[in-house]
């Protein structure tokens, strides 16, 4: 019982970060920040507007990885991974 | 592919449409915001012969009058343009712009080059246009060149 919660705990942490990350990427990065991001260029690409852009998307393909990769250890520590 | 992969390609989408949706309320909140933008004249204002040039950043404003019909062409579709003309007394009268075709062109017949018909005459204009919640303004003076 108290090795579900713990797992349940840490999943609800792992979500929390992904949750922050994808906000902060998306609209911290490509619009509340767009402006002073805008003032740095990678490539020749406003940062702000890359982010906007493209920025965003890879890194939630990117946490979709980090994600299921977390997981996979909790369910191994747990004891409860598949096959 | 396991449960937890298949579980976030699941939910990433969503997030990322919901992250697109809220962006665009934002954005159209931006908008919306009441701001006022100072246009100047890229270089020395003729309506008469189609080289007046207004700026404010990336918007651009061409006005010009074509046998009385003055007509404003802007970079951006605007929601409404004014044009005032100010007298030597200071009293600006002002002609509410009618859409043309599209919202990028607006016009209306006004007395401005009978006014300014000789070469080297001046006169004072003002122009408010409008997009969204932005105003742009401008007060200029247009002088009649040789080809008007």
């Amino acid at each position: 019982m108290e090795s579900n919660q713990s797992y349940w705990q840490e999943n609800l942490r792992l979500i929390l970060i992904c949750l922050v990350i994808w906000f902060v990427v998306s609209f911290g990065f490509g619009l509340l920040l767009v402006e002073p991001l805008n003032e740095i260029r990678i490539g020749g690409y406003k940062l702000g507007f890359w982010f906007a852009q493209q920025g965003s998307i890879y890194t939630f393909v990117g946490l979709v990885f980090w994600y299921s990769s977390k997981m996979n250890k909790l369910d191994k520590k747990h004891d409860v991974e598949e096959g | 592919m396991n449960k937890h992969t298949k579980l976030a390609l699941m939910v990433a989408p969503v997030l990322a449409i919901g992250g697109y949706i809220a962006s665009d309320f934002w954005v159209e909140e931006q908008a919306n915001a009441t701001r006022i933008f100072q246009m100047t004249p890229e270089n020395s204002c003729d309506v008469l012969t189609g080289n007046c040039v207004l700026l404010a950043e990336d918007f651009k404003l061409n006005i010009f009058d074509d046998n009385g019909k003055t007509t404003i062409n802007s970079t951006f579709p605007l929601d409404t343009a004014t044009l005032f003309l100010v007298d030597k007394n200071d009293q600006a009268t002002s002609y509410q712009l009618q859409m043309s075709d599209s919202p990028y062109y607006w016009y209306r017949q006004t007395p401005l080059r009978a006014t300014i018909s000789q070469v080297g005459d001046t006169h004072k204009m003002r122009i408010i246009a409008t997009i969204k919640g932005g105003q742009y303004i401008s007060e200029f003076y247009t002088q009649t060149g040789s080809k008007g």
